[in-house]
């Protein structure tokens, strides 16, 4: 791999007496999809608001883009091109699809001064985005309220990636979402990291993080208890990793079962 | 399973609902009150509705951003108050004038403005900055607002508006009063600004996810602060074209509007819920309110009906506007 996009050293996080992080290692690669595991409390959600501003490191260092950075404030990461894609929370269901897409940055054409918007630009340049993405929707000009859970997030995913984001943290993203939805959301997750952007997914689901990611981390009591490529492991052996019944690979157990009688 | 064309004709019907409303009411009364269906009668209705329906423009727009404003009434009689006393020439009037004449024009409708957008500022601060209910918050103005009219008045009023200001309320174009041109025409330009503009669609989607808004980078404090400031400034001018038209003002003037006001923007298909509405919508509700007025005028209904007419109508609305969500969450 040429250099990550991002990479994490050594970061560690506490609230007050709760050491929620101790020394996370983490690189994310461009068109990458990192699946986050582990078990409830584990520090997933807490390492994912770290690299999106959200939350501060108590300790440690995170390289973004080959620099070293530190994002006080979510609109600080998503200015670098970081972003955390929440369901619902960054729509306005009461406008359509296209008022969404452009949402605070519309084209405009001045008369007089009075800035004026151009729906037919703006709507040319979100069915091009949404066709790259091979998301479809029945009609761009349909409120967002009429459209499924599924349909939302892929707006927000193609808007993400129409604005020039480089890095996209989900967590949990399919919690509210049917089997259908949910396979087309992981086509969509597919489809935005095929354009070069890294993914970072947190998942319960075992299924979900073998079908779209191509590396597994797994942070158990807020450390990396396991990160393997997706194609070299199996669903036990990420479970032993997250229940930390065993730090070893799968050789070596077999190894030892070899031995014992 | 709905297709997308009937969801289309439904939305189209659901949107436009108060002006098929209006058709209608109009039909009826042409029908069944003799006398109804003459020239002059619309003009009164167009007329009648100038006052209400510059006033419902910005509380429209403060109700589309997802707050409220009840200010708005005394704002109006406190600029029709002050443009009383500066212009006119009885009462408590001190008649100010000006060279040349047709200055006190402009001058006047600034102050109205000024005055209003003062006021409007006032609520947005608080609201925005200081985090106080937007109900509450205006509530409050709309009782020292008054209290303030009744100050400066003394409880008297001023009569006999100058002449330049008075050719407003008189002169005519395609035999419809000046004023109610204005009415018409800040409808047509908040219309626009609403539809067109990213300040408009900006407006919109703060009422439909104020946190959606904040994070896409849209200012959303400074814009409902601008809100409450417009609200105020066009409930000024609505002021300011009473006292045109009454040729003064009194400490009472204006007294409820308010709730013709409210019900008009209701009845013109603005959800209270913040984020849905149209202009033009708003006007449809206001002409639908003087229709109705009017109707019970040639009919020469005693007032308390006028009342209880209207009083029913506010509840229609807002029940309307309940049906309204239903259905168009059944459509989702
Ligand atoms: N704001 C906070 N204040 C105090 N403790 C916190 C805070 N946020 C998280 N924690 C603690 O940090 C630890 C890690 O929490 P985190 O939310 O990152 O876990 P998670 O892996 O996302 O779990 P889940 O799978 O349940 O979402 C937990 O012990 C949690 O109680
Ligand atoms: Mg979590």
């Amino acid at each position: 791999m040429t250099e990550a996009l991002l990479k994490l050293e050594n970061i560690a996080r506490n609230f007050g007496a709760i050491q929620a992080l101790r020394g996370v290692d983490l690189e994310v690669g461009r068109g990458e999809v990192v699946a986050l595991l582990g078990d409830n409390g584990a520090g997933k959600s807490t390492l994912v608001k770290i690299i999106a501003g959200g939350l501060q490191p108590s300790s440690g260092r995170m390289i973004f883009e080959g620099m070293e950075r530190s994002f006080a404030s979510p609109a600080e990461a998503k200015a670098a091109g970081i972003e955390t894609v929440y369901q619902d929370l960054s729509l306005c269901t009461n406008v359509d699809v296209v008022a969404n897409f452009f949402m605070g940055r519309e084209i405009v054409k001045k008369y007089f001064g009075i800035p004026v918007l151009q729906e037919a630009a703006m709507y040319s340049a979100v069915e091009k985005a949404m066709a790259n993405a091979g998301t479809r929707i029945p009609s761009l000009r349909t409120n967002v309220e009429h459209l499924s859970g599924g349909q939302r997030q892929a707006i927000e995913l193609n808007r993400f990636v129409h604005w020039g984001g480089k890095l996209v943290l989900l967590d949990e993203p399919f919690a509210a979402l049917g089997v259908e939805q949910t396979r087309r959301g992981l086509d969509t997750v597919r489809r935005i990291a095929d354009q070069g952007i890294g993914v970072v997914i947190i998942t319960h689901i075992m299924a979900q993080a073998f079908q779209v990611a191509d590396r597994i981390v797994v942070i158990r009591q807020g450390v990396v208890a396991g990160n393997v490529r997706a194609a070299e492991t199996s669903p036990d052996e990420v479970v032993r990793m997250i229940t930390g019944e065993a730090l070893r690979s799968p050789a070596q157990e077999t190894r030892l079962n070899g031995r014992s009688p | 399973m709905i297709t997308p064309r009937q969801r289309a004709v439904v939305e189209f019907v659901l949107d436009n609902l108060v002006w098929f409303i209006l058709a209608f009411v109009l039909a009826i009364f042409s029908l069944a009150i003799p006398n109804f269906a003459q020239p002059g009668i619309f003009i009164n209705i167009i007329e009648q509705s100038t006052f209400v329906g510059v006033m419902a423009i910005g509380l429209a727009i403060v109700i589309i951003a997802g707050n409220m404003d009840l200010s708005v009434e005394s704002v109006a009689g406190l600029t029709a108050m002050i443009t009383g006393i500066l212009f006119c020439s009885r009462g408590i009037g001190i008649g100010l004038t000006m060279t040349p004449e047709w200055l006190v024009l402009p001058v006047s409708l600034g102050i109205a403005l000024m005055v209003g957008g003062i006021i409007g500022s006032i609520n947005g601060w608080l609201v925005v900055k200081l985090k106080m209910s937007a109900f509450i918050v205006t509530l409050a103005s709309y009782i020292w607002v008054r209290g303030m009219v009744d100050a400066i008045s003394g409880g008297r009023s001023a009569q006999d508006l100058t002449p330049a200001l008075r050719i407003m309320g008189i002169e005519t174009f395609l035999s419809i009063p000046l004023i109610a041109w204005v009415a018409i025409l800040c409808f047509v330009v908040f219309t626009f600004i609403m539809a067109k503009t990213p300040f408009g669609r900006h407006i919109t989607m703060i009422g439909g996810n104020p946190v959606a808004s904040f994070r896409a980078g849209i200012k959303v404090d400074r814009l409902i602060i601008i809100t409450f400031i417009l609200s105020g400034a066009i409930a000024g001018v609505a002021g300011w074209l009473l006292a045109i038209r009454t040729s003064g003002a009194t400490a009472n003037l204006g007294i409820g509007m308010l709730f013709r006001a409210f019900a008009a923007v209701v009845i013109g298909g603005v959800s209270l819920k913040g984020g849905i509405g149209q202009l033009p919508g708003v006007y449809a509700g206001v002409l639908l309110l003087s229709t109705i007025q009017t109707a019970m005028n040639v009919m020469a209904l005693p007032v308390h009906y006028t009342q209880m007419i209207l009083g029913a109508l506010v509840l229609a609305a807002l029940l309307l506007d309940t049906v309204k969500l239903a259905i168009r969450q059944k459509l989702a």
